[in-house]
């Protein structure tokens, strides 16, 4: 059993090796660290339209939005008139309709696993509620979601930053690794923890982890 | 999408080159730490404050243009993401609306170019201001954000129209770019260089820093420079262009005409990198009319209204405690639903209006775990004050609140659920609850008193539920039941002995109007489970198949706490035994009792019908659930000393003292006239009136009859 447990250190070795993967195949992947700690945890945002996700404001939302009145005071720009600008091109309010996803990795000492955060929020920094993230999911996906045995989907608050993020539970992260280890060990094969997990739990919540980085060790 | 309509006139000789502005993107860690910032280190300060944001050259077809800030917007030395180019940016955070100034957007970047100090950090060309308010009250944040431009007053003329890269440039070409550019990246230590110069051959391409203008070009009859573009459309470049060609025009527009541009567009998928979809274009470089006065700017950010004006955007819902307290609360219980439970109807348990008459032991479980269901509408109804032995069994008192004779429990409990939950709705009444045998017509203060206590009780029950019983008398809870079943609301009591508890539901009548169809069968004799079965006739329940007398009892012939006794409930604390009393229990019994009634509850509103709902039984253990949740029992019995319960069913007894139709009759007919002369009389009354002496009667009558047939 503890051959399958993950400690810190290993953790950071393989968010190492993942990065390195990361970086040349340009995946995005960053590793933060916290101001005036020890502590750090890898980051990954992704930024998706609007019309590729079938997410689209309530009208409810949008009426709240449009009809909040700029108060008094901020309206007032006298300096030049930006409206005669016509070296700009149109930028329709509906091509702003993308969401960015944010996803982090951390290590949980508790479960001696990985643990996913993530959230959503619009280019406004409004974070997504869950159901607006789950009706962001195209409907297939969100069944198989649903019946996921990988569904510990539960709202927290970043550990490091302590703003509320949703996270994958990692309550059942050894139950899905331990066969995959397994395999890996009984076919003497080298096997990145937080590279393997990561492919398993990461298509859960849209994130997708190319195949390349199992293509060279 | 951005409109084409520079592609639309493409014909025109005068075509001029329009720029696609930046979107601001801001994560959401950027207002938390905004927020932060605003508590802890500026407070009142409002001097102009340095963040940096940043761009991204390598977004699919379809993105906006934009500029992200995001949480470590504050910490200017912080390192910007990989191959993203940094941009630094003057916040000013005003403390009212009203300060929300006009400020010089333009002046830096005017100054940066004369003096040529942008050369040396073009990053200066991509400054940015962005004025914000927080309303930390309400957690709304308004912002608005200027991305300054200087502009040619006659624009600027393409000569050759926008291509990509592929189509202009061979497949060696792009790959000798792409080196080239990787070449410069680490020539300069960085990921991503904003702006550079380009020479290129049929077989090779030199690329060379923007300050390196002098020494690169000898011959400036054609310059090319290349700018890393975060605009994905095809015919239009992204902002930061802008301000280069003025940069151009002001340092070499005297020798400089075309000036040819790369986009450079740099984007990986699914690790296969590409810049061929890269956009170049040909320009002929405008003079400034001027080289001295500053050119006309423009760049402030539209709202969504497409109108120059900032944006707000309301935060509440994830900065907000309290907000935040009752959407955990809420997913906390859907992801029982999502994850165990899918056909479990949340909005019937979360909307239920809860009525607790009692607030001790049991009154604070119950609460408790009405609070863990997500329940939001919860009164308490106790006369007591919070005694020293209070707090230890009853959750929610502390030691504080015994002091000085004792907080009211009703109004404690109240202000704790607050305090636990924020978006909890919870009232408090002290009062006290008429009970039978306990007269009130000492005067007429104290008869006026009870009429009114009645008829706050009858508007409780009334405008709650679920009416919960929760006293430590088994008198107390005559009234309510009356009341409760006279109404038609489900009742859920729950009482303890020393280590034995009892949980049910009351049977809930029929309504008044079919009843009076029905009660010819409703009201023909039937008995409770405590009682001979030879006294229940065959036809009481003619609808259901019975395989025993005691399984499938529908709920509106369902038994009260009061069917199963042979005696009226009178003054249990002066004549009669302490059991029912639950202030000698075994303390684990009021959370276990408090738990299950509320469990109990969630089951029944989970069933389609109600309180109607047929009830199970042990025996049920075995079968199909009725429920998501499982089994709706008329009644748990619990055992503590065997760790054991058991789901008895009963019938209503038509001698009840209690739901009887001929109490529920007087009590309808009379009102407080009927309740008045129960409160005032012996037990005798309700006895002699339900016909449960007659039966004390003929039953000593068989008894003696057996003895002496027997003896």
């Amino acid at each position: 059993m503890s051959c399958f447990a993950l400690d810190e250190e290993r953790f950071r070795l393989c968010c190492r090796l993942l990065l390195q993967r990361s970086d040349q195949l340009r995946d995005g992947w960053s590793w933060n660290v916290v101001q005036g700690s020890e502590e750090g945890y890898l980051k990954k945002t992704v930024l998706r339209s609007d019309s590729e996700l079938h997410a689209t404001p309530t009208a409810e939302e949008q009426q709240r939005e449009q009809s909040a009145a700029a108060p008094e005071g901020i309206r007032g720009h006298s300096e030049d008139d930006d409206d005669e600008d016509d070296g700009a091109c149109t930028v329709l309010e509906s091509s702003r309709q993308a969401l960015q996803y944010e996803y982090h990795v951390l290590y949980s000492c508790s479960y001696n696993t990985p643990v996913l955060y993530f959230r959503a929020f619009t280019l406004e920094g409004r974070s997504l509620s869950l159901e607006e993230v789950w009706s962001s999911v195209h409907p297939n996906f969100r069944l198989r979601l649903q019946e996921s045995p990988l569904d510990t989907i539960t709202q927290q608050e970043h550990p490091l930053l302590g703003q509320p993020f949703f996270m994958l539970h990692p309550c059942k992260t050894e139950e899905f690794m331990k066969p995959l280890l397994q395999a890996a060990v009984d076919q003497n094969r080298p096997v990145n923890y937080v590279l393997s997990w990561l492919s398993v739990v990461g298509p859960v919540v849209g994130l997708h982890v190319p195949l390349q980085y199992c293509e060279t060790g | 999408m951005a409109s084409d309509s520079g592609e639309a006139a493409s014909s025109s000789a005068e075509l001029k080159l329009q720029f696609a502005p930046f979107s601001s993107a801001l994560e959401a860690g950027f207002w938390h730490q905004l927020t932060q910032k605003k508590l802890n280190d500026y407070r009142l300060d409002e001097s102009p404050k340095c963040i940096k944001g940043y761009y991204y050259n390598g977004d699919p077809v379809g993105l906006p243009t934009r500029l992200t800030l995001e949480f470590s917007a504050f910490d200017i030395d912080g390192p910007t993401p990989a191959r993203c180019c940094p941009a630094v940016g003057t916040l000013y955070n005003t403390n009212t609306l009203d300060a929300f100034k006009t400020t010089d957007k333009k002046a830096f970047i005017w100054d940066a170019i004369q003096s040529g100090a942008a050369l040396k950090d073009p990053s200066i060309l991509c400054r940015f201001i962005l004025l914000t308010f927080a309303d930390l009250k309400k957690y709304h944040f308004y912002y608005w954000f200027c991305f300054p431009a200087l502009c040619f007053p006659e624009g600027i003329k393409i000569v050759q129209r926008p291509a990509v890269l592929e189509q202009v440039f061979s497949a060696k070409q792009i790959a000798a770019l792409q080196e080239a550019y990787d070449g410069l990246c680490v020539q300069k230590g960085i990921t991503a260089v904003p702006y550079f110069l380009m020479k290129y051959s049929a077989d090779a391409v030199q690329l060379a820093p923007l300050g390196d203008w002098e020494t690169f070009y000898t011959d400036m009859k054609k310059v090319t420079v290349g700018v890393y573009d975060p605009c994905t459309l095809s015919q239009h470049p992204g902002w930061p262009l802008r301000n280069l060609l003025v940069l151009l025009a002001n340092q070499w527009g005297s020798k400089v005409d075309t000036v040819e541009v790369l986009c450079f567009r740099d984007r990986t998928m699914q690790g296969s990198r590409s810049i061929q979809h890269s956009v170049t274009f040909q320009v002929k470089l405008p003079e400034l009319p001027n080289s001295s006065v500053c050119p006309k700017s423009v760049g402030w950010e539209k709202n969504p209204k497409g109108v120059m004006g900032p944006r707000m955007v309301n935060l509440s819902e994830c900065m907000d405690p309290k907000r935040l307290a009752e959407s955990s609360v809420d997913l906390n219980l859907k992801l029982m639903r999502w994850r165990l439970v899918p056909t479990l109807d949340l909005d019937k348990v979360v909307n239920t209006k809860c009525l607790l008459l009692g607030a001790g032991t049991l009154g604070c479980n119950v609460a408790r775990t009405l609070m863990g269901w997500g329940v939001r509408h919860i009164s308490f109804v106790d006369n007591a004050k919070i005694s020293y032995s209070n707090p230890v069994r009853q959750p929610l008192y502390e030691f504080e609140d015994c002091l000085g004779g004792g907080k009211s429990k009703a109004m404690a409990a109240v202000e704790r659920l607050t305090k636990i939950f924020p978006g909890v709705n919870a009232e408090g009444y002290n009062m006290s609850i008429p009970m039978p045998g306990h007269p009130v017509n000492f005067s007429q203060a104290t008869l006026s008193q009870a009429q009114r206590d009645v008829e706050q009780l009858e508007k409780l029950i009334s405008e709650h539920d679920v009416v919960f019983l929760l006293m430590d008398t088994r008198e107390s809870r005559w009234l309510p039941t009356v009341i409760a079943a006279s109404k038609r609301k489900l009742v859920v009591n729950a009482a303890l002995g020393f280590d034995t508890f009892v949980v049910m539901r009351h049977g809930l009548k029929k309504p008044a109007a079919s009843q009076s169809v029905s009660t010819a069968a409703d009201s023909s004799p039937s008995c409770s489970s405590a009682s001979s079965s030879s006294s229940t006739p065959a036809g009481s329940a003619p609808s259901v198949p019975v395989s025993s007398l005691f399984s499938n009892i529908p709920g509106h012939k369902l038994g009260c706490y009061f069917c199963n006794d042979v005696v009226a409930p009178g003054d249990s604390t002066r004549d009669r035994t302490l059991d029912q009393q639950c202030t000698v229990s075994r303390p684990g019994l009021a959370m276990i009792a408090g738990a299950l009634a509320v469990e109990m509850m969630v089951s029944i509103l989970q069933h389609s019908e109600g309180g109607y709902a047929v009830a199970s039984s042990s025996d049920d253990r075995m079968n199909e659930p009725p429920t998501s949740l499982g089994l709706v029992p008329h009644q748990i019995r619990g055992f503590l000393s065997r760790f054991d319960n058991v789901l008895p069913a009963s019938l209503a007894f038509d001698k009840c003292t209690a739901c009887s139709p001929i109490v529920l009759d007087h009590y309808e007919r009379e009102g407080f006239n009927f309740l008045s002369k129960v409160f005032n009389s012996s037990h005798s009354f309700l006895e002699d009136l339900t016909g449960l002496t007659l039966l004390h009667q003929e039953t000593q009558a068989a008894e003696v009859n057996h003895s002496h047939t027997s003896g």
